[in-house]
């Protein structure tokens, strides 16, 4: 059973690094952000989402879908700036970057209340 | 000179919302280690058992001043040592003869009758009369529209051991959660604010808030500070300054749970927050230097104290320094863009503690709330909303309104709608 697990952590390591290098490889409007947007979300999930009450499988799977999600979220914003900067020029540069932490903020605020909600329950939740 | 100008302010600023959302991801940190590291209960030492009075403030209350006052007939302390004073505030409606119905049945409960001449000027007024009443050691306050459980007193007042603590805070729940996404939201923003916020504080000795409800005091204290400022529109927060300038400390008792009834319409809810804002601004107004001076306060506390003081100020710097970095951004600064990311998650924070959504998640999972989470990304909605409140109250400073010391009470209306939640 062990590992199973490890082969299980081990598969969601490699999905990780694999988004992050094609994140860092494939995507530079704006340069390298993409890149930078899932680390700060790797960081930010591990330091809290991970002393929370599950198994670490079912955690490096939901940090393993973030990052996926991530990268499939940004490649798509990048395709569609690329197509705006072809016929609207800079002033799409310009729109995408200030749009940029929006877009990104739309896809990690759903995931992280989604991700929250698949955890079993705390036991010494005190809620009345 | 003037693209300077905007980079200065802008680094500046959101070198500030920085600072803020880092506080609040420590507390978040340290909430989950506290909450792993507990676990085992609070015992309470039976010796301790001072006397207590309890004062409900009630204008117009008919349609819930009942359910409370039945409530208080079912709280377990020592009958022998506790009073409630209801303080009917010149009410027009059926508040007084309920509370006198109530009152016939049992003696502990006292009714506090006051004319339309002298009633009506505010919550701190009231309790102003209620505390001339008093006779315990410790006083608590309760909303009327709260419905309290039957050991809350034992648990707030338990933290009075200490004879340092000068006030305790306790956790209002939301009753009418369901009733719509108004509500829902109130009760996600309770949630980080009492589940994260005022645990973290609590924990790390910093500054947990006096809310004015669910939380009593030391008379003694309060007596000696003069009373309520009947001048402050949020006389809480007053008086949680008050008791730290005068080298007391507040705590915080999360196990202490008291169902409240939530606002349920965006008017309703402009109105409650807009008192609020003006309130906590006129408070930083009057104590934010003498919390920088005092020889009472640590460095931490005189920290926490500034930050929090500052709090409704912060929707106004985030939205300014949102127009700054967009300008900076269309004008090609590059040095925007690195701190352009903290303005945008502050637009993902409550106002009335500035908890981002990673905070009030987390709240949210150790109550055990599942579905509650899902409704994170609409923070954005209520914080532009609040936004437009902290302006207006901004406005409102500015223009000198409250400088002249005119109060407009905006006093919350309490429906009722909460009572069908009750299991009779």
């Amino acid at each position: 059973l062990k590992i199973l697990t490890v082969i299980e952590v081990a598969f969601f390591v490699l999905v990780i690094a694999l988004c992050l290098i094609a994140s860092y490889r494939f995507i530079d409007n704006p340069p390298k952000i993409a890149t930078a947007t899932l680390i700060i979300f790797n960081i930010f999930f591990i330091s809290m989402f991970f002393q929370l009450n599950s198994s670490v499988t079912l955690k490096m799977g939901i940090l393993s879908l973030g990052n996926l999600i991530g990268f499939l979220w940004n490649l798509f914003f990048y395709y569609v700036s690329l197509t705006g900067h072809g016929y609207f020029s800079l002033s799409f540069a310009t729109f995408t970057t200030l749009a940029y932490p929006f877009l990104n903020l739309m896809w990690i605020v759903p995931f992280w209340s989604l991700s929250l909600s698949t955890l079993p329950k705390l036991n010494s939740a005190n809620h009345t | 000179l003037l693209i300077e100008i905007l980079n200065s302010f802008f680094v500046l600023s959101s070198l500030i919302i920085s600072i803020y959302l880092i506080r609040h991801y420590f507390f978040t940190l340290v909430v989950l280690r506290q909450t792993k590291n507990k676990s085992v209960p609070e015992t309470f030492p039976p010796a301790f058992e001072p006397s207590v009075s309890i004062l409900i403030p009630a204008h117009n209350e008919q349609k819930v001043i009942g359910k409370i006052l039945q409530k208080m007939t079912e709280l377990t302390y020592l009958r022998s040592k506790l009073e409630v004073i209801i303080i009917d505030d010149a009410s027009t409606d059926k508040t007084g003869q309920i509370a006198e119905g109530m009152s016939e049945k049992y003696a502990f409960l006292k009714v506090l009758h006051r004319s339309s001449q002298e009633g009506g000027k505010g919550k701190a007024a009231a309790l102003n009369a209620g505390l001339k009443q008093a006779t315990g050691e410790i006083v608590l306050c309760f909303d009327a529209d709260y419905l309290p459980h039957p050991d809350i007193v034992t648990r707030l007042v338990v933290k009075f051991i200490d004879p340092n603590v000068g006030a305790v805070q306790g956790r209002p729940v939301v009753l009418n959660e369901p009733r719509n996404i108004v509500t829902r939201l109130v009760a996600l923003e309770r949630i980080g604010g009492y589940r994260v916020d005022q645990e973290a504080r609590d924990v790390l000795g910093l500054i947990p808030q006096f809310g004015g409800t669910v939380g009593g005091f030391r008379r003694s204290i309060i007596n000696d500070l003069g009373g309520f400022d009947e001048k402050m529109l949020t006389e809480d927060t007053d008086l949680t300054f008050q008791m730290y300038l005068a080298g007391y400390k507040i705590r915080y008792a999360g196990e202490a749970e008291c169902y409240e009834e939530a606002v349920d319409t965006w008017r309703a809810y402009w109105r409650q927050r807009h008192r609020w804002a003006r309130g906590h601004m006129q408070v930083c107004f009057k104590h934010v230097f003498k919390v920088i001076m005092s020889k009472k306060m640590t460095l931490k506390e005189k920290i926490d104290g500034v930050l929090l003081l500052n709090i409704y100020f912060m929707p106004l710097l985030t939205l300014f320094s949102f127009f700054a970095g967009s300008l900076l951004i269309i004008s090609g600064s590059s040095f925007a863009g690195a701190l352009w990311v903290p303005v945008i998650i502050s637009f993902y924070s409550f106002v009335g503690n500035y908890a981002p959504f990673f905070e009030i998640g987390i709240g949210a999972y150790l109550d055990g709330r599942k579905q509650i989470q899902w409704l994170a990304p609409l923070l954005i909605f209520s914080y532009l909303y609040n936004v437009l409140i902290c302006g207006k109250a901004f406005l409102d400073l500015i223009t000198g309104k409250i400088r002249r010391g005119k109060i407009d009470w905006e006093k919350t209306e309490h429906l009722g709608n909460g009572n069908c939640y009750i299991e009779s």
